[in-house]
């Protein structure tokens, strides 16, 4: 229970209050998922780093129009961004039902990305965009892509002396992007499924097909069967239908079983297609 | 706030008149226990059993003891010297105040840490060591009946309450009480039906999840004893903690606060013994606030089966029935038996049939406690006889509504126990509910993926009985009104009900009147607040207690020679000289009772009053993936006259609103060795504001119960009854599927479109 | 362990010895006995333990005391006089056991000055994150839009 909370007021100092070696030294940003896990126990940590002084907060758009968002800003600014409803509709629409306005005020999006709980909202949807994250460690900075950043139930490529600073997604240009989630308890559950799809139509074909699903596997899982069979032709449902889950282990949990999770997301799948046709036109 | 001490020239009965204590909740101000701190308290945490059932080999807690800052860990050999047979509970003294030699349910509390900081007595818990040789377990309330898993091996009758006397339960089983009902000859009636039903139901365990968990706190001296616990049964905790100290009762005060809810959870003992005997053992303040977690580990709500089978004649008569429902108690008693037995008794549900047999077994698991959830057990009767009627009904081609207008029971009939029917609306609710569900007009069934259907259910319920409430009213030299009285305002609005009644007697203003909070050593004695029991008793004793000041008040008036229209002040003034003195009138209540026969269940006067609520739906299903909207959900409920109409709505919606959380998704989940796996709210979904219904209807019939304050009778559970069997009701009607175990979740839907496809 | 912040708290300088592990709702509790933010889930998911940080609604039992240094927290105790939420919830018996009441109201207040005029869908959507057991839901959307009536018309 007892800990140090350091806080740091620059990057280079938090960094170095890390420790490459020692998981109980934790890096905190707006902390509501890692007082969770404090709660219960399975964090007990040494030292927590406050990235709260670290002026990593803020939106705008870069030179080659993608957003730009640093890793301390909220859920809830980016939520009511101007810029995020404009340019990226899909991230503020899957915000207004993420968690609660009290989380999204508090909690930041480089600790949404780095918790890697597969039932997180925005992971598949950045996925499907495009997005991609800067890693500053001791070494200097790296940029990988959202999805490579979850490799496993809470565990991602993040080391324990990195920290995300900034998240980059892309322009949507000609793509229409939609996300839907299904809870089978009550309407504020975490998801049993999530399903983001980024696609470029043209006529009633689709040119570019990204589709990522979260919350049924372990982390966040590209369908490239189901983005083959979309790309260059007409929809064809049946096909889908069996793209959908072919490829994946769905494990089942206190949501529903394997076999309903695989039903719910040929389902939300097509209708996450349709959605995004719905908006292109 | 303006208090005006002027007389009321309007009825304050049928007033919709806002909370007393409305001032103090929206600015954060009402007292509760979790808000108390005592100089120099202690706060406990437990340490749990981690197995479903076994014997206690080893408890080590020298790890716990030796962090700084551990004052002690109790364990229940330190507190024999305090309380040698350290068993409680309503119906058998069954459930330890800790664990002693065995355990008999994961989550069962072993050992205390104390600590004057809350963060080092969590810490030390998780240090502490047992070791247990497991034993044969048995969760399952069918499986129990027959299994060689024994839970108790002695049983223990309380013999507390006078419906309990005949309490034995079965050594050697897992009976703790059955129940037997028979009128006529069920046997040879369904021989001699034209057609049989014969189906099975099932319900899951909940939790009440008050948002105040559960909490207590107690501090004593060498003679004295004081508990402030969020309670609903302060006489009874004080009762109870007596007899286990061997103490008189003056010797101890149970202070009773607001309560964040309670909904049956905080009834009879459950933390209350354990501060008691931690403080006489530590000659310290000790708290122990329970985390929501650790609610579900302490009350959850009976997991049943019910076999129902009814005869019907070619007519649409239903002639005969039988039921047999087994209730899952887990492993202590609590009040499960009398759950069993009251509610057993209307099993057959409300009809007028000839031929009843009924069979209710209260059953000893390895599981959480179950005890009273807002409705004592009818939701799970109501739950399987309502789509028992509907199933019926169908089959036979009659309309579902017709189909119960021909079998209801009317007043002047006699229920299955043999009791005549008095002031129950049955035959209103179900026609308001026709009506405000345009049952005659065509229905819009969907197309597509999202079909629609609609669904009806109705249930009543006998209040528990005999119980008793008594209540004091004071007034002082001023004309101004306290009153005093046990019962607990839970959020149900009782200060504001004894108010208006009191008020209504006296002609005073309500908002005027004070109620006095329950406080064993002021407040005098009352049963409990449980089972909508308490506007009808005590209701009806604060009113015997008014009018018993206002005789007083006459009588002096008449003695000292004053007009009949002297202002109370005054009477006063002229007795004392000046302002001062006060008369206090006493009201004691206790309905008449016969107790049911024990062989047949049979009796002339098995409750006060009886409560008869209906709910009709409707819903959207996604044949998809078997998501259910409801759309549309109204309530209609005899509640006697209102005393608040607005408080009567509020609960109403309520306990509807709360079933459906029930009806749709609450469910707790076990694994093979009786670990529960989502005790949390992160993973037990209660109803938030997604889950409400585009509409909600609330009605409350035009009706009186004559026996009643003022025509008025409990409200509490009444909300509760039909929701879940409209809801199936209507599942069925949109998409053809029946389902008979709750809770109603999309993938149970999913499945049984896909068996059907 | 235990060090000093400082904070203004229902518009008063304030100071308070604190250990990095508390949170801000025990030490409002503890330190200031205000209770009308009150710990139930422990999760954030009840909103029983709502405090406004910074103008910002926050769960008081996920957030440690430490980030308030320097900011403005305002809890359910603020003013001496009941504002239009207060007497929409009073009016319309929005409340029955009162405990989830408090985060209600202050959740209430942040959702009209960003929605003057909440339509349901904004109303649920916004308190989605507030459960009440007792479930006066539909009695709170009535007392959200009468709030809401009630500062348009002063």
């Amino acid at each position: 229970m007892p800990f140090e909370l350091a806080e740091p007021r620059s990057l280079r100092e938090a960094i170095a209050s890390l420790d490459a070696k020692d998981p109980s030294v934790r890096p905190i940003s707006g902390g509501t998922a890692l007082m969770l896990m404090m709660k219960a126990g399975v964090l007990r940590p040494s030292r927590l780093v406050s990235l709260g002084k670290l002026g990593l907060a803020g939106i705008r758009t870069g030179p080659g129009g993608e957003l730009r968002v640093g890793a301390m800003t909220s859920l809830r600014t980016i939520e009511k961004s101007e810029i995020v409803r404009k340019g990226w509709p899909v991230i503020a629409r899957t915000l207004r039902t993420l968690a609660n306005v009290r989380v999204r005020n508090v909690a930041t999006v480089g600790g949404h990305l780095a918790h890697a709980d597969p039932h997180m909202d925005l992971p598949p949807v950045l996925s499907a965009l495009g997005a991609r994250v800067t890693i500053a460690g001791a070494a200097g900075e790296r940029s990988i892509p959202v999805e490579e950043l979850g490799t496993g139930y809470l565990e991602t490529s993040i080391r324990l002396d990195e920290l995300i600073t900034l998240l980059e997604v892309p322009p949507l240009g000609g793509r229409s992007a939609a996300y839907l989630k299904c809870t089978t308890r009550s309407a504020d559950d975490w998801p049993a499924v999530g399903v983001a799809v980024s696609l470029d139509f043209q006529g009633d074909s689709i040119r570019e097909a990204s589709v990522v699903i979260g919350a049924a596997t372990d982390k966040p899982t590209r369908l490239a069967a189901v983005e083959r069979i979309l790309v260059g032709r007409k929809l064809d449902e049946n096909l889908l239908d069996e793209a959908a889950t072919q490829e994946l282990s769905v494990e089942g949990d206190l949501h529903g079983s394997a076999a309903y999770k695989k039903q719910l997301i040929r389902v939300y799948l097509r209708r996450a297609i349709h959605e995004a046709r719905a908006q292109s036109r | 706030m303006k208090r005006a001490l002027s007389p009321a020239e309007t009825p304050q009965v049928g007033r919709s008149l806002p909370r007393l204590e409305s001032w103090l909740k929206v600015t954060g101000r009402a007292e509760y226990v979790h808000n108390l701190r005592l100089p120099g308290m202690l706060y406990g945490r437990i340490f749990r059993s981690s197995v479903a059932h076994g014997r206690i080999r080893r408890l080590d807690v020298s790890a716990a003891q030796a962090v700084g800052g551990v004052h002690r860990v109790v364990s229940a050999a330190d507190l024999k010297g305090i309380v040698p047979d350290p068993y409680y509970g309503p119906a058998f003294h069954d459930q330890p105040v800790l664990a002693v030699d065995k355990v008999r349910y994961v989550g069962e509390p072993v050992a205390v840490v104390l600590a004057a900081d809350p963060h080092v007595a969590e810490e030390a818990a998780h240090l502490i060591v047992a070791e247990y040789e497991e034993l044969p377990a048995v969760y399952d309330e069918l499986e129990a009946m027959t299994s060689k898993a024994i839970v108790h091996d002695a049983l223990k009758p309380a013999g507390t309450f006078p419906d309990l006397k005949h309490l034995k339960g079965r050594t050697g089983t897992n009976v703790a009480l059955d129940f037997h009902l028979r009128r006529g000859d069920a046997a040879q009636a369904l021989a001699a039906a034209d057609r049989v039903f014969e189906h099975r139901f099932r319900t899951q365990q909940v939790m009440h999840t008050p948002l105040e968990p559960l909490v207590s706190v107690a501090e004593s001296t060498d003679s004295s004893l004081t508990i402030h616990t969020a309670s609903q049964s302060p006489s009874f905790v004080r009762i109870e903690v007596a007899r286990l100290l061997g103490w008189p009762e003056n010797r101890i005060r149970v202070r009773v606060p607001f309560l964040g809810g309670g909904f049956g959870a905080k009834l009879y003992i459950k933390l209350e013994a354990l501060v008691a005997v931690l403080s006489l053992l530590t000659r310290r303040a000790v708290k122990i606030s329970l985390t929501m977690e650790e609610q579900f580990f302490t009350i959850t709500k009976h997991a049943s089966s019910f076999r129902i089978k009814s005869g019907v004649t070619r007519d649409g008569r239903i002639c005969a029935r039988e039921c047999e429902v087994w209730w899952n108690g887990g492993a202590y008693a609590d009040i499960g038996p009398r759950v069993t037995q009251k509610s057993g008794f209307t099993a057959a549900g409300p009809y007028d049939i000839e031929h009843v047999a009924i069979d209710s077994y209260a059953l000893y698991t390895n599981l959480p406690p179950a005890g009273a959830l807002r409705g004592f057990g009818i939701p799970q009767l109501v739950w399987a006889y309502e789509c028992h009627t509907d199933m019926m009904a169908r089959e036979l081609g009659i309309d579902p509504i017709e189909f119960r207008r021909r079998n209801l029971l009317r007043d002047g009939r006699p229920q299955a126990t043999g009791t005549l029917m008095r002031d129950a609306a049955i035959e209103k609710v179900l026609d308001r509910l026709a009506v405000l569900l345009e049952w005659n007009r065509p229905f819009d069934r969907g197309t597509g993926v999202v079909r629609r259907g609609r669904g009806i259910a109705i249930g009543f319920k006998a209040c528990v009985s005999p119980t008793t409430s008594l209540a004091a009213v004071n007034v002082n030299g001023d004309g101004s009104c306290i009153v005093y009285c046990s019962t607990v305002d839970m959020g149900q609005g009782s200060d504001t009900a004894m108010a208006q009644i009191a008020g209504e007697v006296l002609h005073l203003p309500a908002e005027t009147v004070r109620v006095v909070h329950s406080d064993t050593d002021v407040t005098p004695y009352d049963m409990a607040t449980l089972g909508s029991r308490s506007l009808f008793h005590m209701g009806n004793a604060v009113k015997l207690a008014a009018e018993d000041a206002l005789k007083k008040l006459n009588q002096l008036k008449s003695e000292l020679q004053m007009p009949p229209d002297a202002a109370i002040p005054e009477i006063f003034k002229k007795k004392y000289g000046m302002q001062a003195g006060n008369v206090v009138g006493t009201g004691s209540f206790i309905p008449s009772y016969a107790p049911p026969d024990y062989a047949t269940g049979l009796t002339s006067d098995a409750t006060p009053f009886w409560m008869v609520g209906g709910s009709g739906v409707e819903i959207e299903v996604d044949t998809e993936t078997g998501r259910v909207r409801v759309a549309r959900l109204v309530n209609v409920a005899d509640v006697g006259t209102p005393i608040n109409p607005k408080i009567v709505e509020t609960q109403l919606s309520g306990a509807a609103i709360m079933q459906l959380g029930f009806t749709l998704f609450e469910k707790m989940l076990f694994d093979e060795h009786g670990q529960l796996r989502n005790a949390s709210l992160a993973e037990y979904k209660i109803p938030g504001f997604l889950d409400m219904p585009e509409e909600i209807i609330n009605e409350a019939v035009s009706a009186e119960q004559r026996s009643g304050p003022f025509g008025a009778k409990g409200v509490g559970e009444t909300g509760t009854f039909g929701v879940s069997p409209a809801i199936a009701n209507a599942i069925h009607d949109a998409v053809g599927v029946r389902l008979t175990v709750l809770p109603l979740n999309p993938e149970s839907i999913f499945m049984e479109l896909q068996k059907a496809k | 362990m235990r060090r000093s912040i400082q904070f203004r708290l229902n518009g008063e300088a304030v100071s308070a010895q604190v250990a990095p592990h508390e949170t801000l709702v025990e030490v409002l509790q503890d330190a200031f006995g205000l209770f009308g933010a009150r710990e139930s889930c422990g999760q954030g998911l009840c909103g029983c333990c709502t405090v406004v940080v910074n103008g910002r609604a926050v769960s008081g039992c996920l957030y440690l005391a430490s980030f308030a240094e320097g900011g403005e927290v305002s809890t359910i105790e603020a003013g001496s006089r009941l504002d239009a939420v207060q007497e929409a919830f009073i009016e319309c018996g929005s409340l029955q056991c009162g405990f989830c009441t408090p985060g209600f109201i202050l959740m209430t207040r942040q959702l009209l000055e960003e929605h003057p005029e909440p339509d349901d869908d904004t109303i649920r959507h916004y308190l989605s994150g507030n459960l009440c057991r007792c479930a006066a839901y539909p009695q709170i959307i009535e007392a959200v839009k009468l709030a809401a009536r009630k500062m348009r018309q002063t």
